[in-house]
């Protein structure tokens, strides 16, 4: 991604990432390159204004009538909801923030709701209870997947970009750290030979051994962005090794990088 | 304060005066930019109360920044569920939801209103305008867009960008650096 062709290629999408036209797996590739390119945020950040005043041009008069009968049916639930007490307001903020978090995944969880629905008319109509128990519990956890990825992604993307990101520069793209959470955003990371994948270590602060974290393989252009599963309030240091298929419980060769924290 | 930051507070605080205040100022460019998306009255309306109940329920989801930039993208965010939801379209992953750090991005924003954009929209060339509209309001990627248009992939992104840019400049013009 270094070469001027590339790099032109790249901020193409980071333009297309602002207007969120980008499919959801080349967004956080783009968030990454974001993170750990000065020009590419400057180039967001101004695309990205751009984008959000195309929002302006939907601005119109709305019917009066309409207005008004939007306005008391509003009104009508904010009125009871503040007559009803804080302790049930926070409860309902608790599960409408629940619900607006799964936003992305909102299609195929929706796709999933439809299926448990027809599973649960199916029992009805063919009395096949066990088959459709394994079918349903099958449907929820798909239904649960589809949730924690949903969520994972936006926050994943969230962070990569987020102004107060701590970056921790690598030579091939950087560790990313946001509260607790710490991602690889790495984009040049050379081919593996057959039956390797590179493994993530994570270093406890005060610790002299590193534990063994994720394993991973990059894309076709040697990008990778994941979340390590660490409490990087914790860290001392994260590295990055190439290791057998399957992972290694200690480092089998010299590390690509080994960064510090601080 | 700005006054809209203020309002928020007072929502915090359960205000339901300073709530009917917000809506007042922008439930126009709500429901507009759910009808835009969406073609239907009726279910714009229902994404418009939607909207409006999320400020109210989690007023702390506003963390700053331009407030009319934040509940814009909370609208598309929200007609976007409801165009997935009305069958197979591909998800598109909308910009990450934060304040932008830029005082002159927000200065701009402030500034604008409706006949401004449409102005500066209007004189951007078709090719460059249809992709960007329709990336925007009918929430489709950009191989979806180049698809629809018989345009190749690659003329689609230089156009975008190229547009947004353009736009971008004549926004920014007459707001102090």
């Amino acid at each position: 991604m270094t070469d001027p062709g590339s790099r032109e290629e790249m901020l193409e999408l980071v333009a297309l990432y602002a207007l969120g036209v980008l499919p959801r797996d080349q967004a956080a590739l783009v968030a990454s390159f974001i993170a750990n390119d000065d020009g590419a945020r400057d180039e967001y950040r101004a695309l990205r204004a751009s984008a959000d005043a195309l929002a302006f041009s939907a601005d119109e008069p709305v019917d009066s009538a309409r207005s008004v009968r939007m306005k008391e049916r509003l009104l009508a639930r904010v009125s009871a909801e503040a007559a009803a007490g804080n302790g049930a307001i926070a409860r309902r903020r608790i599960s409408t923030n629940s619900g607006w978090l799964l936003g992305t995944g909102l299609a195929a969880a929706a796709a999933l709701i439809f299926s448990l629905v027809t599973v649960i008319q199916d029992v009805s109509l063919r009395s096949d209870l066990a088959q459709a128990q394994r079918r349903t519990a099958s449907l929820t956890t798909q239904l649960a997947d589809t949730e924690r990825v949903g969520q994972h992604d936006r926050q994943m993307v969230t962070d990569l970009v987020a102004p107060d990101a701590r970056r921790y520069e690598v030579a091939q793209g950087a560790v990313v750290v946001r509260g607790d959470r710490v991602y690889l955003a790495l984009s040049k990371l050379p081919a593996l030979p057959k039956g390797k994948v590179y493994q993530a270590w994570t270093l406890p602060k005060g610790a002299t051994a590193v534990q063994p974290s994720i394993t991973f393989p990059p894309n076709a252009e040697g990008i990778a962005v994941v979340a390590l599963p660490a409490d990087a309030t914790k860290l001392g240091a994260v590295a990055l090794s190439v290791e057998p298929d399957g992972g290694s419980k200690a480092p089998t060769t010299r590390p690509i990088f080994v960064r510090p924290l601080s | 304060m700005d006054p809209v930051v203020r309002l928020m507070e007072r929502v915090r605080a359960r205000d339901v005066a300073a709530f009917e205040s917000l809506y007042d100022s922008y439930h126009r460019l709500v429901f507009g930019i759910s009808l835009r998306m969406l073609g239907d009255p009726m279910v714009a309306e229902d994404v418009t109360q939607t909207v409006f109940m999320k400020i109210w329920t989690s007023p702390d989801a506003f963390r700053g920044g331009s407030f009319v930039a934040w509940v814009s993208r909370v609208a598309r965010n929200r007609a976007l569920d409801v165009l997935r939801s009305r069958g197979a379209r591909p998800e598109t992953e909308l910009p990450a939801d934060l304040p932008l750090d830029g005082a002159l991005d927000d200065e701009i924003l402030e500034r604008l209103d409706a006949e401004r954009v449409r102005d500066a929209l209007s004189m951007l060339p078709a090719e460059q305008r249809a992709p960007i509209e329709m990336g925007f309001f009918g929430g489709v990627t950009h191989q979806e867009i180049a698809r629809r248009t018989d345009t190749p992939l690659g003329t689609v992104k230089t156009r975008i960008r190229a547009g947004l840019r353009t736009l971008r400049n004549r926004l920014a013009e007459g707001v102090p650096q």
